[in-house]
């Protein structure tokens, strides 16, 4: 009963001087939070607690970076929407969040309800980037809002064992789908998000209207026309094996049953590197390409400490980090230009990340997703047409 | 024996127009229930009723059904024949654990319980790799001389499902309904045996008309469980068509954030198991009676 009693008495100790260190009644001496919001998966949370928290504390003594996670997928943002919608709609003058990381989809609700502040195009480390996904996002004009911390890149995973030499087009590879029956493995659109990279970059080859769809506007009249599109990727996959999902595809090349498959470029280098993948795989970009999506640094328009978190994402976007963390450790790509962290990394981790893929492919190559509108009618029309 | 009756207000209480005592006392437990079951059950059906912009339309069924009819029909097909298959299997196990006393049957008694406390989504990650073409089931098959392992069998489909759901749901079915056959004396079937009955006839004949309760609730419940499972299925079918309700169900949310089509997907499954429900129910509230009745 004792023990309970301390317990609870210790419980609203700490909740009452968390929340007075929270709420800015903190003494003097203590560090002021510097608020940093991300969605996106468990990873994410690592990388904050344990790898840019303690970096910027370390340069910034009087900064305790608390790192909150909000969760995986277009849900994670969602949730950090929420907050600040509620904190422009409470009327506050300061908001929580200093610095929040986001997917595509969260910077087209935020801009159109004026939520960030523009900082990015002042950060010494802007001169880094290079990515058309800096600009524009889902058809959202974003320049100056958003500073892309990584890229996800999707690409063909193969096994070269038997598969001498790729296919570098989609052309080339609808021929040897029908050479090889069964060996060209995806996870069609309800097994994760790679195999809806694939069927968008099928849409994007079929139409060549990859411009229009990714700049609006939004025609139904193309979508209607997409019939036509499908049922070439209905006989296509007449010649596929359909994975259990983006985990599922890598798991059966890795096991032998399917030779080439389109895979998460992060998610496959991980693989090898936890040894759940045969190192010897390698990966392909074929023409005209295949989509990636970036994450995002974004700073509230009413942010508490703005002078902080414009330090914070210039450290991470800083060429030393993104080599040693982002590359290195996450096998993201980076989201500045990958030939600044050229030296920065072992050289054997650079040839490893861009021995198939160069800097200068994902930059002619690596697709945007479409437009909200379109992206939707895309996986619906999967649905329509081939299920 | 006398009747004692307890739970009902005395006369007094009633007299006054007061509210009766045991109101009070019921509230906590009912509105935990109203909030928790009832709030959500009821606001999802009402919302597969609106449509993006909230107006009352019946749009979200006519998208359900123009994509989804195939899955609905291959859910129930799961649902049904995999519902069957476990408790027939169960009942045959059931009843050799009841009438065969041996070393074996004591092991088996001992063992078939793990099933019951691995969550289906370990489950279904075992299945993933057991089961895969190259997994361990077919590599054991091809070295043994069974299959060539070039043209493996295909099991991420409708066989796959219905061994894991076997696998993880049989055990479950098998504890509710071997513990109806412990209620049987042993009189009745040293009975039978004396007079020649088998194996077979003392199952049909015995254990299985004295038993319908049990095997019914474990119908329901594994029936139930079948068609609310999501993991399985969307690990072990993963892109692949038909697939599952619960599937689909995520589907909408995750790509299109569609609630009113995962709710009119969600109330479909209501109706799925609204016949088996009712049926429970009927059954318990019938056993109580008869219950009350005896006492």
């Amino acid at each position: 009963m004792r023990k309970v009693t301390v317990c609870i008495f210790s419980l609203v100790l700490v909740l009452t001087f968390g929340g007075l260190v929270f709420g800015g009644g903190a003494r003097e001496e203590a560090p002021t939070n510097l608020v940093y919001m991300t969605a996106g998966d468990v990873n994410m949370l690592a990388l904050g607690q344990h790898v840019l928290g303690p970096q910027f504390e370390a340069d910034h003594p009087n900064y305790s970076v608390m790192t909150i996670h909000t969760g995986p997928g277009n849900a994670g943002s969602q949730r950090i929407l929420e907050k600040l919608l509620a904190e422009r709609d409470a009327g506050r003058e300061k908001w929580d969040v200093d610095v929040a990381m986001v997917h595509e989809i969260f910077m087209t609700w935020a801009m159109e309800e004026d939520l960030l502040q523009s900082y990015a195009t002042e950060l010494d480390t802007w001169q880094y980037v290079t990515s058309p996904f800096a600009k524009s996002a889902l058809g959202a004009d974003i320049e100056g809002y958003a500073m892309p911390m990584f890229h996800s890149q999707t690409a063909l995973a193969y096994n070269p064992e038997y598969v001498d030499d790729p296919p570098a087009s989609f052309e080339e590879l609808v021929l040897w789908v029908q050479d090889n029956p069964g060996k060209f493995g995806y996870n069609g659109i309800k097994g994760g998000m790679s195999g809806v990279a694939f069927t968008t970059a099928w849409v994007y080859w079929q139409t060549g209207a990859y411009e229009k769809y990714t700049s609006g506007p939004f025609e139904q009249s193309e979508v209607d026309a997409w019939e036509a599109v499908y049922e070439e990727l209905a006989d296509f996959n007449e010649y596929v094996t359909i994975t259990a999902g983006n985990v599922g595809t890598l798991d059966a090349l890795n096991r032998g049953e399917i030779w080439m498959g389109p895979v998460w470029v992060d998610m496959f280098f991980t693989f090898m590197d936890e040894g759940k993948l045969d190192p010897n795989m390698r990966l392909a970009l074929p023409e005209p390409g295949l989509p990636g999506q970036p994450m995002y640094f974004v700073i509230p328009r009413q942010a508490r400490n703005p002078e902080a978190a414009r330090d914070f994402v210039e450290m991470v976007t800083s060429p030393t980090v993104q080599a040693k963390d982002i590359v290195q450790r996450f096998n993201w790509y980076p989201g500045i230009d990958g030939s600044y962290i050229e030296g920065k990394v072992p050289q054997e981790v650079f040839d490893t990340i861009y021995r198939d893929v160069s800097p200068a492919d994902l930059a002619r190559k690596s697709q945007a997703f479409p437009l909200a509108d379109y992206f939707s009618a895309v996986v619906e029309s999967y649905e329509r047409w081939i299920d | 024996m006398p009747v004692i009756r307890t739970a009902v207000a005395p006369p007094a209480a009633r007299r006054r127009g007061g509210i009766p005592p045991y109101i009070p006392l019921l509230i906590p437990a009912v509105a935990f229930m109203l909030l928790v079951y009832a709030f959500p059950f009821l606001s999802s059906i009402v919302t597969s009723f609106l449509d993006q912009q909230g107006v009352p339309s019946l749009s979200n069924y006519r998208r359900t059904v123009d994509l989804y009819a195939r899955d609905i029909i291959f859910t129930l097909l799961v649902s049904v024949s995999n519902t069957a298959g476990t408790i027939l299997l169960a009942i045959a196990l059931a009843a050799y654990l009841r009438v065969r006393n041996s070393r074996m049957s004591r092991f088996i008694g001992h063992v078939y319980k793990l099933g019951i406390f691995i969550p289906f989504v370990v489950v279904a990650q075992m299945m993933r790799t057991f089961l895969a073409p190259h997994g361990l089931l077919n590599v054991t098959l091809a070295r043994t001389g069974f299959i060539d392992i070039d043209s493996p069998l295909q099991l991420f489909n409708f066989s796959g499902l219905t061994f894991g759901f076997m696998w993880k749901l049989v055990p479950f079915a098998i504890l509710i309904i071997y513990g109806g056959f412990q209620m049987i004396d042993n009189s009745y079937l040293e009975a039978a045996r004396s007079t020649g009955a088998g194996f077979f006839a003392m199952v049909a004949r015995i254990l299985v008309p004295m038993n319908k309760s049990s095997i019914l609730v474990a119908t329901v419940l594994v029936y139930a469980q079948i068609v609310s499972c999501f993991t399985l299925p969307y690990m072990l079918l993963g892109g692949r068509t038909p697939t599952t309700i619960t599937v689909d169900i995520a589907h909408r949310v995750t790509y299109f954030r569609d609630y009113g089509s995962a709710n009119s997907l969600g109330v479909i499954s209501y109706a799925l198991v609204l016949v088996a429900a009712a049926y429970y129910l009927k059954t318990s509230v019938r056993q109580y009676r008869q219950g009350a009745d005896n006492a």
